[in-house]
């Protein structure tokens, strides 16, 4: 009897030890072991950078005995997390993972993890301050540009009707030709006619703004100036005051943010290349959304990836043929038809692909037209960023979040992001 | 013919204290039925405890909207199938694989923790040995140091031998607890007597066979608790997987939190998803419930 | 019987080498992934070290310094104080009450014991994300509900204290079963004389409760309240997801002590600091693990004079 209760607990626990070991073999799919000659490579990106089935089949066909599996992470944030852990503890990683431009300054500390992806082929192919940010300091390329995220502003057509400002998308852009001022005034035009705000919060503007100074938070040396550097608080203080009446004080990437894009609860948005499939993505049935090719102080960059291949990887020199491939000009071009990711690479500029694409949910905007000239007005100097850029905005951006949601005066808010910036040391 | 006033009973000094007796036992606490505020209050109780999962179930059954619809209907709506659906197949969440792994880790780990524990606690709790006082002392204190306490270093030493993301690292880790060593003793002192192993040793038996055919039987019932235990809390550990494990390699509960993890996050889905994760151990919960329940209740005892 | 055969010598020799045979596959592994980590994290509280980079050196006391100069340490542990009292105090009341209502004779006692156990086997991850929506600013059941009452949206996820509130409640959701068992348990252990004797001497049902009941189960009701500090003071799961963001609010409202802890080592990749957070909050637990030992001893024995 008692034997035979034992028995059957221990066969109980055989059986879902079983089961369970099925389960999770049975999901797993993406082994990175080699089976007879065939090498598994993964590609690990987030968000979408518009590498669908298709794209990486492509590949496969052209390269037999290579089999491509795409990991995507949700958003970049969690992606980031995973990659420096995964590079800290020497293993996990893909064979090519997706950096983003902001992560990048911190990830070129450790540009020793990273192999080097440095190659006659593919020289000159990116606009020049896109290589030379992922270029470390012995001179090796680590990682290859993806996009870039010239920035044009997006607008409601429909609603700048009702403010009786101009519609046409050319006439849009001269009429909001000019600096920051400029998108402001026109901002307060709108919103004593409507009574609805402008933009969708301080914190996105912001992003704009800063996007165009050089050394913002931090000296080409790594030191940090943010609290000093007037620039810094003036374009706190000065976004903060306009978002008073012009913000629609919603939070990026919120629940609200997303149901306003269809509910028209501001008129305009910073509109990189790949937010244009977040919109049309989120507001599917909302038609009046057109693009201008205008951007407040000239052009602006907003987002913008790598790939790179860690050294921890097995298959190293393959993955470095993948991933130049996926950064070649056609791909990349195929890659913005499918999410809006902008090529950083010179020779899809003049390709036709690129410049004859039209955005259908955009009032068939000539999008790819628009982006080349956004692109071609960004600032052949790239903002610099160092490691502590990442914290430091976001530090600023929470500090722009307290003032918004009425937590904060202005005042005590920048007090605050002082104290956090000194904080890091 | 009127028979006059009834007859008034006398009782003796004996029924007297019979009758007040009586009288008292309906009085006092343990014997006093509920009234209907007793019931009434447990089945507040009981509602409130129910009615945070039925609300998930109706936003589940229906949109990206219900979560914030102030006029959500109290009949599901018919979408939950699809959105359990959407949920369970999205690749980045891999909701197979965590329950694949879940159930390993939680099963590996129980049955660890009761065998290590039992012997543990047999050593403790019958046999005699120098320094058996001061150890049971200390693992009795380490019982009150917090597990967040360890962790950079338990991630650092997992970092070493190549264990991130990897089921070990949730595994090993967790073989043995203070916790259960000292369930173990506690149960096993009381529920053995001294005389048994004496007599079994005066035959001739080795320590082991007293241990394997007449303390572990006894044993068994606290075993189960343990076991049952452990499951839940392995099965609902979040914050060390969280730690340790990628979304390649989750458990369920890390599974879960990637759902959430979106720019866009459509709660339907998400909801969908936590009820069906749910699912397992509501399972567990019908099928054992009530050692859970006479598990906790025992071990209050003797805290 | 003064000779023993060699059957008895070896069966007692088997019982004297085993204790420590029994014992010490659980102390190993203890001291690996138990002691070890505990005296190791003070080790790397010490120096710079990063996740990716690695050791960066000592530094002495630099790390704690910088953490106890952090404004959000301060906030942190504000925050984990504030719930742990709003969790706590609410919750073994409840569990009091539901406890005595458990302790009389109920028809079908399981289904009531199980069912006040339900929410246990939900997993905190799975509350977390059901009450973070039902908490929500805009249009969330609780608000919504509120307003049928007349009362003004509250900010669940801006304000500090109503997200404190806000989580304290998914705690108490899921504790609150547990622990009215464990004292239920308690409180039938309690020898019927003395309610008896209590009745006899003319209390009336919350007398008896006050006088009798706490103090019979004081032993279990101070277990329940160290249990309760330890585990309150170190919730993780709750505060991570109760936004889809994960940094404990826009201005660390509910930002608690681990998940402080774990932005600093998962998310800034400095470990020496996160090691420093992680002894820091220990001292915490120590200190009101010791306050509430003290205070409840009091507490308890003021009931039976």
């Amino acid at each position: 009897m008692r034997t035979t209760l034992r028995a059957r607990t221990a066969l109980g626990i055989a059986t879902i030890t079983g089961v369970a070991l099925i389960a999770s073999g049975c999901a797993s799919g993406d082994d990175t072991g080699d089976e007879g000659g065939e090498i598994t490579l993964t590609v690990a990106t987030f968000n979408d950078f518009g590498y669908t089935d298709e794209l990486l089949q492509e590949y496969m066909d052209a390269n037999p005995g290579i089999k491509v599996v795409h990991n995507r992470a949700a958003t970049s944030n969690d992606a980031r997390a995973n990659f420096f852990q995964k590079l800290g503890a020497g293993s996990g990683l893909a064979d090519v993972e997706a950096i983003e431009v902001d992560w990048v300054p911190e990830m070129m500390q450790y540009a020793d993890k990273l192999y080097d992806l440095s190659d006659p082929a593919v020289e000159g192919r990116w606009l020049d301050w896109k290589a030379a940010a992922a270029t470390d300091s012995e001179g090796r390329l680590v990682g290859y540009g993806t996009d870039i995220g010239p920035e044009a502003i997006c607008y409601r057509s429909d609603l700048f009707a009702e403010a009786g400002l101009p519609t046409d998308r050319a006439e849009v852009a001269k009429y909001l030709e000019g600096d920051w001022d400029r998108y402001f005034e026109v901002g307060h035009e709108y919103v004593a006619k409507t009574g609805k705000a402008w933009y969708d919060s301080a914190g996105a503007t912001y992003q704009g703004m800063s996007n165009q100074f050089t050394n913002f938070y931090e000296e080409n040396d790594g030191t940090v100036v943010a609290t000093e550097n007037p620039d810094v608080e003036n374009t706190f203080r000065t976004v903060l005051e306009e978002s008073a009446d012009l913000s629609a004080k919603l939070g990026q990437w919120s629940d609200d943010w997303f149901g306003a894009l269809s509910t028209g609860e501001y008129a305009t948005m910073l509109c990189p290349g790949w937010m244009l499939g977040v919109i049309s993505g989120n507001a599917a049935d909302t038609k009046g959304w057109d693009i201008a090719d205008v951007f407040p102080g000239g052009g602006g960059n907003w987002g913008g990836s790598y790939l790179t291949v860690p050294a921890q990887g097995k298959h190293p020199e393959e993955a470095k043929k993948l991933a130049a491939w996926l950064t070649a000009p056609e791909q990349q071009i195929k890659a913005f038809a499918n999410a809006g990711t902008f090529p950083s690479q010179v020779e899809a500029y003049t390709d036709e692909a690129l410049t004859a694409s039209v955005n259908e949910y955009f009032n068939n905007a000539p999008v790819g037209e628009i982006l080349i000239n956004r692109a071609n007005a960004v600032d052949p100097t790239p903002p610099f960023k160092g490691p502590k850029y990442f914290q430091i905005n976001d530090a600023a951006q929470q500090a722009l979040t307290r003032v918004e949601t009425g937590q904060q005066s202005i005042d005590d808010s920048w007090a605050q992001f002082v104290s956090e910036v000194e904080a890091l040391g | 013919m009127s028979a006059g006033p009834a007859p008034i009973p006398v009782y003796s000094p004996a029924q007297l204290a019979r009758n007040r007796r009586r009288r008292m036992r309906r009085l006092t606490v343990a014997q006093r039925k509920p009234g209907w505020l007793g019931y009434a209050f447990l089945g507040l109780v009981l509602l409130v405890s129910i009615l945070p999962l039925y609300w998930s179930f109706l936003v589940a059954s229906g949109d990206a909207s219900s979560a914030r619809d102030p006029n959500l209907s109290w009949f599901p709506g018919a979408h939950f199938i699809e959105n359990a659906y959407s949920a369970i197949t999205n690749p980045a969440v891999n909701f197979w694989k965590a329950l694949g792994n879940s159930l390993l880790v939680s099963t590996v780990v129980s049955a660890s923790v009761v065998f290590f524990s039992t012997l543990a606690g047999y050593a403790f709790a019958k046999l005699r040995f120098r320094g058996r006082g001061p150890l049971l002392v200390f693992i009795v204190a380490t019982m009150a140091v917090p597990t967040q306490l360890g962790v950079v270093p338990l991630y650092l030493l997992m970092a070493q031998y190549g264990w991130i993301d990897t089921m070990q690292a949730v595994i090993v880790p967790a073989l043995v607890n203070a916790f259960g060593v000292f369930w173990m003793t506690q149960y096993i002192q009381q529920a053995i007597p001294d005389e048994i192993i004496e007599a079994a040793r005066v035959d001739g038996a080795s320590s082991f066979r007293s241990f394997w055919s007449i303390a572990l039987p006894i044993a068994r019932p606290a075993a189960t608790m343990l076991a049952l235990f452990t499951f839940v809390a392995t099965w609902t550990n979040f914050f060390w997987p969280f730690i340790v494990l990628t979304p390649q390699n989750p458990t369920l509960p890390v599974a879960l939190s990637l759902l959430q993890a979106n720019y866009f996050v459509d709660y339907s889905v998400v909801l969908a998803g936590t009820l069906v994760a749910t699912v397992p151990l509501l399972i567990l919960f019908v099928v054992a419930g009530k050692q859970l329940v006479s598990g906790i209740m025992q071990g209050a005892v003797k805290a | 019987m003064t000779t023993l055969t060699p059957r008895q010598r070896l069966s007692n020799l088997s019982f004297r080498a085993t204790p420590y045979v029994y014992i010490s596959p659980f102390f190993i592994l203890f001291a690996i992934v138990g002691l070890f980590p505990l005296v190791y994290t003070a080790y790397v509280s010490l120096h710079e070290w990063s996740l990716v980079g690695g050791d960066g050196g000592w530094v002495g006391l630099d790390n704690y310094a910088a953490v106890l100069g952090d404004k959000k340490f301060w906030i942190a542990l504000r925050n984990s104080v504030s719930i742990f009292l709003l969790s706590s105090v609410p919750q073994l009341i409840l569990a009091l009450l539901i406890a005595s209502a458990l302790d009389t004779n109920l028809r079908a006692k399981t289904f009531w014991r199980m069912g006040v156990l339900l929410p246990y086997v939900v997993a905190p991850v799975a509350v977390a994300l059901i009450f973070g929506q039902l908490f929500a600013d805009q249009f969330g059941a609780i608000n919504n509900l509120l307003g049928v009452f007349g009362i003004p949206p509250v900010r669940w996820h801006v304000d500090p204290l109503a997200s404190h509130v806000a989580i304290a409640t998914m705690v108490n959701f899921r504790w609150t079963g547990y622990n009215a068992l464990v004292l239920l348990a308690a409180m039938q252990a309690i020898p019927r004389d003395y309610y008896e004797a209590a009745v006899i001497d003319g209390a009336g049902r919350i007398r008896q409760f006050l006088s009798v009941t706490i103090p019979g189960i004081r032993p279990t009701l101070i277990f329940v309240i160290i249990t309760s500090t330890i585990g309150g003071l170190q919730i993780f799961d709750e505060p991570r997801l109760y936004d889809q963001f994960g940094q404990g609010g826009s201005d660390s409202q509910w930002l608690t002590l681990t998940l402080y802890l774990y932005n600093l080592g998962w998310d800034r990749f400095d470990f020496g600091k996160a090691s420093a957070v992680a002894w820091l909050l220990f001292l915490v637990i120590a200190i009101f693990g010791l306050v509430n030992l003290v205070l409840s001893r009091r507490i308890s024995t003021e009931g039976t004079r």
